[in-house]
């Protein structure tokens, strides 16, 4: 999707100059860098469902984001790359964490993968990819219209398009609605209830994580115990 | 940069100019951290020599050891490298560029002088802190790769302390970033040119102790002592790095200073006024881009050495703390962060902010301040992010 | 797939190679998480058969080996069996000996506490007082050499004497010494006793009681920590008693929590519990101090005293048929040596207490429940040298 955005950017601007050959070299470079890093984060994608070992699953799984970061900020997106870091890479981290802590007497533990749900994960992934390529398939009509207009105009509807008004969304503050006489945006109107569900959500799955490995522990004991 | 590498070449070679651009400007920073790492492994022995009664390096090159650097780099590299027959042998030979690659990385968005950056990011603050973190996970790795309890124990104290510090770290570099109204680093120091007064340590009491806590939660997230429990050597032979020889060993070692380097860096960049020497005589000589480019050049040149000076300040600071300090304990470490320094960074915020709301412009005028800082920029929030 | 969240026990080998264990000691540790729940402490790795070659050797000869026992203070080592074999036979040396044996036994022990106290600096990961403390035990060894030809294994105090009198402007030397180390205990105390973080990490850590001390058999700076005012220098046999008749010092320990003196020296933390590692480690910095008094004490009464210096006895004199069984206050502790001859010049049997044998039995129970990096703490707050527990 990245590579589409911008090569629509460089196309844009290729036609704007008029010069060739300079552009061709920096859509080279773009290119290189991107396959490069596209090539990487679904190689090591894949070394995620193949890996039979958890912490070097986690390792696949934390390259191949910092990969993905990569191609935001090679789509002049860096916020979201660093976001992507903060967010993902980081959170895999604590994964890798609990994974070796799990796992590290059992160095020769694997972990297998039976065949129900294989089934299950070929079924959701068929489906996520179907999605994914429609978002594609729309991004590029939507590059193909912007292409068409007039690229002043397409910049401009972009200019008002940033971070910040969307962080400003999920605090509950939409900037870009409807403003009532024209003046200072209204407050809760943005995404602060989906927002804070989200983080409702996260805490409850963390405190059941917790309270599962609470009751195997004591369970453990008991075990223990009647030894 | 690129611009002037462009106007040498012919027109149609712009493309190589931007990948030239890049290459260069990596090779410089590289050249940077790494003539500063080799400078801090001598400095290190000097300055725990000094403090211990001792003379340090004084036989390889000359009276005061300058070539102990080199001749430590060719030790360690005559090593024999060893890995263990326990070991996680990929991971193993992965985890000390995973823990350097990050530490180098941050350097990509700080600034060494005006204008003298890789990539200057909008969000800067926030993408040294993102990438910075990332070396928590190569130390994971080495601890859980070595197939060594004492690595596994150092690595698990790596994970909880880094990424428990990172919390106050965060909160202690939102107060310039708020006072400067900016993530960028840039934009962060020129926001304190002038006198020294204006100098984000000395804008408000608050953000005066919020460097303290700054410098306290870097040292933790840098591994030095006090802080250093991954690899405290009474308990845990070397922590995450007993398994470690030769040049991997080394990976770590320069990671570490890297790392040091990088947090010092910020902290000299969002505290203490980045390239802004104490007395703005550059100005008074008008060594600016607006007078002449050469003139402007030499003031960059001042301004990096005004940066770097504050930085290995700042390291000669650690440096002494190690060799001062006995090393806590990792349940006294995490009592320290979220006892006292999460509290202290909160309160710090919300003292300078509500100091922000008292006092817009800061306490002290310092003569010659020319920037005017946040309310335009707050008001430019509300008004729907249509900044400049 | 069978994961159980949850810390398992993991059993941690600290040692016989490992940079906190002073030397060869191995502990298992059975930890939980940070916790250890469980502390063995394994011995023998040192064993050098030094009894056994005590059945072979007549004292003069063993007294090179009692140097390696506890390699950090030979001079007392070499006390320990010269009184004893002194106590078999009977004999009692002359005024000018006894000055000069409390000057080298006593200037041992302060370089034994600084070893002890500073190391435990290092333990915490404080480099520095360490080699602040090496410095001024480096000009303890220098006078040492000038004494008897030996930096650390002296073999100085023999049966009958010691091998040589003190040379040529040597007790100026001492003097000179101690005047300029007083002050770098003030230093030693700014950066161990009275820093935060070492009160932190060694206040309240590895509580012994008074009961368990003594139950267990500890004696020296551990049984004084936990508030046990006993000292054989004072409390001894006469043959060892009688040597610091007249020596004015105090045994330093927190009797009622509050220390005899009121001394110049940092107050005692609000943390600190009486027989803690804190507590330990001030008793030996205090008795540093009362050590200094006591070499400037004997340097004095040496001059004063007439007489000349005793001479060693033959290698092969033969022993009066006994037994004869004598402790010493050695830095660590009791140090004991027990002889049977059977009136040869070689005893029939040799045997030795050793101090840091008894003071190392309670780190099985100080080590429970703690963390990890408390092992370290308490280990060498317990101050143990494995060349005497071993022998």
């Amino acid at each position: 999707m990245v590579a589409i955005t911008r090569g629509c950017d460089l196309v844009d601007q290729r036609r704007r100059a008029g010069v060739s050959f300079i552009m061709i070299a920096a859509v080279v470079w773009q290119n290189l860098l991107f396959w490069g890093f596209g090539l990487t984060a679904s190689a090591l994608a894949i070394g995620v469902v193949v890996s039979t070992n958890i912490v070097r699953m986690a390792v696949c799984l934390v390259m191949s984001l910092a990969a993905v970061a990569g191609l935001f900020f090679l789509a002049d997106a860096p916020f979201l790359g660093a976001i992507q870091i903060l967010v993902y890479v980081g959170g895999t981290m604590v994964l890798l964490v609990f994974g070796v802590m799990l796992t590290a007497r059992l160095p020769s533990s694997s972990m297998r993968t039976n065949a129900g749900q294989w089934v299950a994960a070929i079924i959701v992934g068929a489906a996520l990819l179907a999605v994914c390529w429609q978002a594609c398939r729309g991004l590029a009509a939507v590059c193909a219209r912007a292409d068409a207009k007039e690229h002043s105009a397409a910049r401009a509807d972009h200019a008002g398009r940033t971070t910040t008004e969307f962080g400003l969304a999920l605090l509950g503050v939409r900037t870009d609605a409807a403003r009532p006489n024209g003046g200072a945006p209204v407050a809760g109107q943005g995404y602060l209830l989906p927002f804070e569900l989200i983080s409702l959500h996260l805490l409850a799955a963390l405190v059941g994580a917790a309270y599962l490995a609470r009751s195997r522990w004591n369970s453990r004991q008991n075990d223990h115990k009647r030894d | 940069m690129s611009d002037r590498i462009a106007s040498l070449l012919p027109e149609s070679w712009s493309g190589a100019a931007w990948a030239a651009t890049a290459l260069i400007h990596v090779a410089l920073v590289l050249c940077f951290v790494l003539i500063s790492v080799a400078f801090f492994v001598w400095l290190e022995r000097k300055v725990s020599a000094r403090i211990q009664d001792r003379l340090g390096p004084t036989r390889v090159g000359g009276r005061f050891g300058w070539l102990q650097s080199p001749a430590d780099g060719l030790k360690l590299l005559c090593k024999e490298d060893i890995i263990p027959a326990a070991a996680d042998r990929v991971l193993f030979r992965l985890a000390p560029y995973l823990c350097f690659c990050p530490a180098f990385a941050a350097f990509a968005a700080i600034p060494l002088a005006e204008g003298w950056v890789v990539l200057r990011l909008d969000i800067a603050a926030l993408f040294v802190l993102a990438v910075a973190g990332m070396e928590v996970f190569g130390v994971i790795l080495a601890g859980y790769a070595s197939g060594s309890k004492y690595s596994l124990f150092g690595a698990m104290r790596e994970a909880a302390q880094v990424v428990s510090y990172e919390a106050p770290l965060a909160l202690c570099l939102v107060i310039p970033v708020m006072l400067a109204g900016s993530m960028d680093l840039t934009t962060i120091a020129q926001a304190q040119a002038g006198w020294f007064t204006q100098w984000f340590l000395f804008h408000n009491p608050f953000s005066f102790a919020a460097f303290w806590v700054f410098i306290v939660c870097a040292t933790a997230n840098t591994n030095r002592a006090p802080f250093d429990l991954p690899e405290a050597e009474s308990e845990l032979v070397a922590g995450f790095m007993t398994e470690y020889s030769g040049f991997r060993w080394t990976v770590f070692f320069m990671a570490e200073y890297t790392s040091m380097l990088a947090v010092c860096l910020i902290a000299s960049i969002a505290f203490l006024g980045g390239w802004n020497g104490p007395i703005p005589w550059t100005g008074w000589l008008g060594l600016s881009h607006s007078v002449h480019p050469l003139l402007g050049f030499v003031g960059d040149c001042v301004g990096f050495v005004n940066v770097t000076a504050k930085a290995f300040g700042g390291v000669i600071f650690i440096m002494a703390l190690r060799w001062t300090l006995p090393r806590l304990r990792i349940d006294q470490v995490m009592a320290m962060c979220w006892k006292y320094c999460v509290p202290l960074a909160a309160v710090m915020l919300m003292g300078a902010t509500l100091w922000l709301y008292v006092f817009p412009g800061g306490v002290i005028r310092g003569v010659g301040g020319q920037w005017s800082p946040s309310p335009a920029v707050a008001t430019s929030w509300t008004n729907g992010g249509e900044r400049e | 797939m069978e994961y159980d969240v949850g810390t398992d026990q993991w059993v941690l080998n600290m040692g016989p190679q490992h940079p906190a264990t002073h030397g060869v000691l191995r502990l298992t540790l059975r930890t939980d998480g940070e916790v250890v729940t469980e502390c063995v402490a394994h011995v023998g790795y040192l064993h050098r058969s030094a009894e056994k070659i005590g059945e072979n050797l007549t004292p003069r000869q063993f007294i090179p080996f009692t140097d390696r026992l506890d390699y950090l203070a030979g001079m007392n080592m070499n006390l320990g069996l010269t009184l004893a074999v002194e106590k078999l036979a009977g004999y009692a040396p002359s005024e000018k000996t006894r000055h000069l044996r409390v000057l080298a036994v006593e200037l041992c022990r302060i370089a034994s506490h600084l070893v002890a106290a500073c190391s435990t600096g290092l333990d915490l990961g404080s480099f520095t007082p360490f080699m602040w403390s090496f410095r001024e035990r480096e000009k303890i060894q220098l006078l040492f050499e000038e004494l008897c030809g030996a930096r650390l294994t002296y073999s100085y105090i023999t049966p009958g004497g010691v091998t040589a009198d003190a040379p040529e402007g040597w007790l100026e030397r001492c003097e000179a010494f101690l005047d300029q180390f007083e002050p770098v205990i003030d230093e030693l105390h700014a950066v161990l006793t009275s820093n935060g973080i070492f009160v932190h990490r060694m206040a309240g850590v590895g509580v012994l009681s008074a009961a368990d001390a003594v139950a267990h058999g500890c004696s020296g700076p551990v049984l004084r920590g936990s508030g046990v005012a006993w000292d054989l220098r004072r409390h001894g046999e006469p043959i060892y008693r009688s040597m610091y008749d007249d020596y004015r010092f105090e045994v330093v320990a927190p009797v009622n929590g509050c220390y005899p003196q009121d001394h110049d020296y940092p107050p005692v933390p609000p943390q600190a519990v009486v027989g803690d590692s804190w507590h330990r480690f001030y008793v030996r910095m205090l008795e540093v101090v009362q050590s200094i008094g006591l070499v400037r004490q004997a340097i004095k009464k040496y001059r004063q005293a007439s007489g000349t210096v005793d001479a060693p006895w033959q290698v092969k004199q033969k022993l009066p048929p006994g037994e004869a069984y004598l402790e010493t206050e050695a830095p660590k502790g009791q140090m004991g040596f027990y002889l049977v001859s059977d009136g040869s010049a070689v005893p029939w049997r040799l045997r030795i207490r050793s101090s840091s044998f008894c003071n190392l039995s309670v780190v099985e129970k100080l080590c429970r429940g703690v963390m990890l990096a408390d092992v370290a703490a308490i280990v060498a707050s317990l101050d143990i040298v494995l060349g005497e527990i071993d022998r």
